[in-house]
């Protein structure tokens, strides 16, 4: 069974056509990657699979339940995790308490105690490599520092499916590869569906995604095991524009 | 449970300086009106840092809920005066009135204006306060505009011995005894998931509600714990010290202002910053008002202007980064 399905979603901002009829499946345990060019819709349909917008049509389904209007705060707790585009961290508390927040209020919500939270924390923060730098104020990392926080905190809420929005942009191409590595390693221990939405990183596609799902203004163009998407020439002309003396009119 | 009794430790501080407070209080002659007052000034920026300090929700219209809480007691005095046996019981149940008045008239605000974020939060409360005064004035309830006077009232119910042992004396302790129980209250709340939840949505709202955080619930249970304790600081501080109610002086704005100026001064969110802020504002006050009476009232403005601009962490938001790594550091929050 799937675990996350989208049923024909369509999203609207006024005459905007953000995400269009789009209708996907994900598996539990998969990882999968979403691509495509600025303002495709990939931000919205995030939005949309963690309730920060609700659709106006199509259905949400999460491990066989309708969770197309159910808001975003009671998502969490049923094990949807995202990390965000540009890091959101609680500024003013420090990384050990940002990733502790993550494990009081994600899956384990209402099973652990707040020291067992901060216990769990401890061992994320050491696993994404950010453990001297956990009583820092998560205000004051560094970008990449705040991204990997922000890894951590997601992984922390020991989610089924965690959704990264452009998680390894802007980092160092080193440190990509041992970020996929990290990711490959955690996703079979805890057996997450880790969805990643890239932009144009295609190493890290290439080096994590069993699937590719092309976006293009909102809807589908392509679902495909990777090495068929990057073939695929709908998706090159997408990402790089038409071959040569192709071009447009 | 030693790590449990360490998480306490902050309240050290805080609760040696009310003791100070009360000690010079009783012990130096003169002293016990100012440092009543001191004590006064401490509670309130406590309890309205509860809601203040941890959501970072502004609220101009929290004078509201100690306007009520000083009704609460009053029309408990007013009724059951004749009630002999209850005997003190008439002031339990005002405090108990004015709570539950007091977070009632939360619950219905915070129904309506916590879905407001923001600025919009903040002008939505500004009208909360006057609104109240306006409708006792105008519905003539409680007495209406003449607001009631209770002092033979409470002079008949206890004689006139003890009414005023009470009034001059009982108020100002439990008020003592209020600031100590905000105190306790918002370490709690620190050191437990809430406090995690108000951090969280008083820093990225949005992120925290994905975060899986029902943040409306954790905003509405700071909010009914900070009015209530209002409630309960009106109750004593201006009911049963000074035997009336008007509605004109119950609901003034300046109040909340003060408040205001007390978190902010000590530092917003912190356990010991309301102590330090209310403190500071007090004595600053007090001393304007016999060097320059009549001047204390313009402090406010340049009070909150240099805060703003010079630290907005407030003096204790500044001390705890100094002390961290320190021995301090598990006494200052």
């Amino acid at each position: 069974m799937a675990l996350l399905t989208l049923e024909n979603v369509t999203k609207r901002f006024g005459g905007l056509t953000a995400v269009n009829d789009f209708s996907l499946e994900i598996h539990p345990g998969e990882s999968l990657a979403i691509v495509g060019p600025n303002g495709s819709g990939k931000t919205t349909l995030y939005n949309i699979i963690s309730g920060v917008y609700f659709p106006e049509e199509g259905r949400v389904i999460f491990e066989g339940k309708d969770i197309t209007t159910l808001p975003s705060y009671k998502r969490a707790p049923r094990g949807l995790g995202r990390t965000f585009q540009i890091p959101r961290p609680f500024g003013s508390a420090s990384v050990r308490e940002n990733v502790a927040v993550g494990a009081m209020f994600g899956t384990l919500s209402g099973t652990v105690s707040v020291d067992e939270s901060l216990a769990i924390a401890d061992c994320y923060i050491e696993r994404v490599g950010l453990f001297p730098h956990r009583d820092k104020a998560a205000g004051s990392l560094t970008p990449v520092e705040k991204k990997l926080m922000e890894i951590a905190r997601a992984l922390a809420m020991r989610p089924k499916l965690l959704l990264m929005d452009e998680a390894l942009a802007g980092m160092h191409p080193k440190d990509i590869d041992a970020m996929v590595a990290f990711l490959q390693t955690i996703q079979e221990e805890e057996d997450i569906a880790i969805v990643s939405m890239v932009e144009h990183i295609m190493r890290a596609v290439v080096g994590f995604a069993e699937r590719v799902v092309v976006m293009y203004q909102g809807a589908k163009l392509c679902d495909e095991p990777t090495e068929q998407a990057l073939c695929d020439s709908r998706v090159v002309e997408v990402y790089l524009g038409h071959p040569p003396g192709e071009g447009h009119a | 449970m030693r790590a449990k009794i360490v998480k306490y430790y902050p309240l050290i501080p805080v609760y040696a300086a009310y003791l100070i407070l009360f000690l010079i209080g009783k012990n130096v002659p003169g002293m016990w009106q100012l440092m009543a007052m001191l004590a006064f000034y401490c509670a309130i920026g406590q309890a309205f840092n509860i809601f203040l300090g941890m959501t970072g929700y502004v609220d101009f219209g929290y004078v509201a809920f100690m306007g009520v809480g000083t009704y609460g007691m009053a029309l408990s005095i007013v009724h059951l005066y004749q009630v002999e046996w209850l005997g003190v019981g008439i002031i339990v149940i005002g405090l108990i009135l004015a709570v539950v008045m007091a977070s009632l008239l939360s619950i219905a605000v915070g129904a309506v204006a916590l879905r407001l974020r923001g600025a919009y939060f903040a002008i939505a409360t500004i009208g909360v306060n006057e609104g109240f005064r306006y409708f006792i004035e105008g519905a003539k309830i409680w007495g209406g505009s003449e607001g009631i006077i209770f002092s033979g009232q409470l002079t008949q119910a206890f004689g006139r011995e003890t009414a005023s042992v009470l009034s001059t004396l009982w108020a100002d302790i439990i008020i003592f005894f209020i600031a100590g129980i905000a105190a306790f209250i918002t370490i709690y709340y620190m050191r437990g998931k809430i406090g995690y939840a108000l951090t969280a949505l008083r820093e990225d709202e949005d992120a925290a509600k994905v975060m899986g955080i029902n943040v409306t619930k954790y905003k509405i249970i700071a909010f009914i714990t900070s009015a209530s304790l209002a409630g309960s600081i009106g109750a004593m501080a201006w009911a049963l010290k000074l035997t009336y109610v008007f509605p004109s002086e119950v609901f003034e704005i300046h109040y909340t202002i003060e408040c205001i100026i007390i978190v902010l001064l000590g530092g917003a969110g912190t356990l010991l910053g309301p102590v330090v802020g209310g403190l500071i504002y007090g004595l600053s006050k007090y001393w304007l008002t016999v060097v320059l009476p009549g001047f204390q009232l313009l402090i406010f403005a340049p009070i909150i202007i240099i805060i703003i601009v010079a630290f907005p962490e407030g003096v204790i938001g500044v001390l705890k980064r100094r002390v961290r790594g320190s021995v301090l550091e598990k006494f200052i929050i």
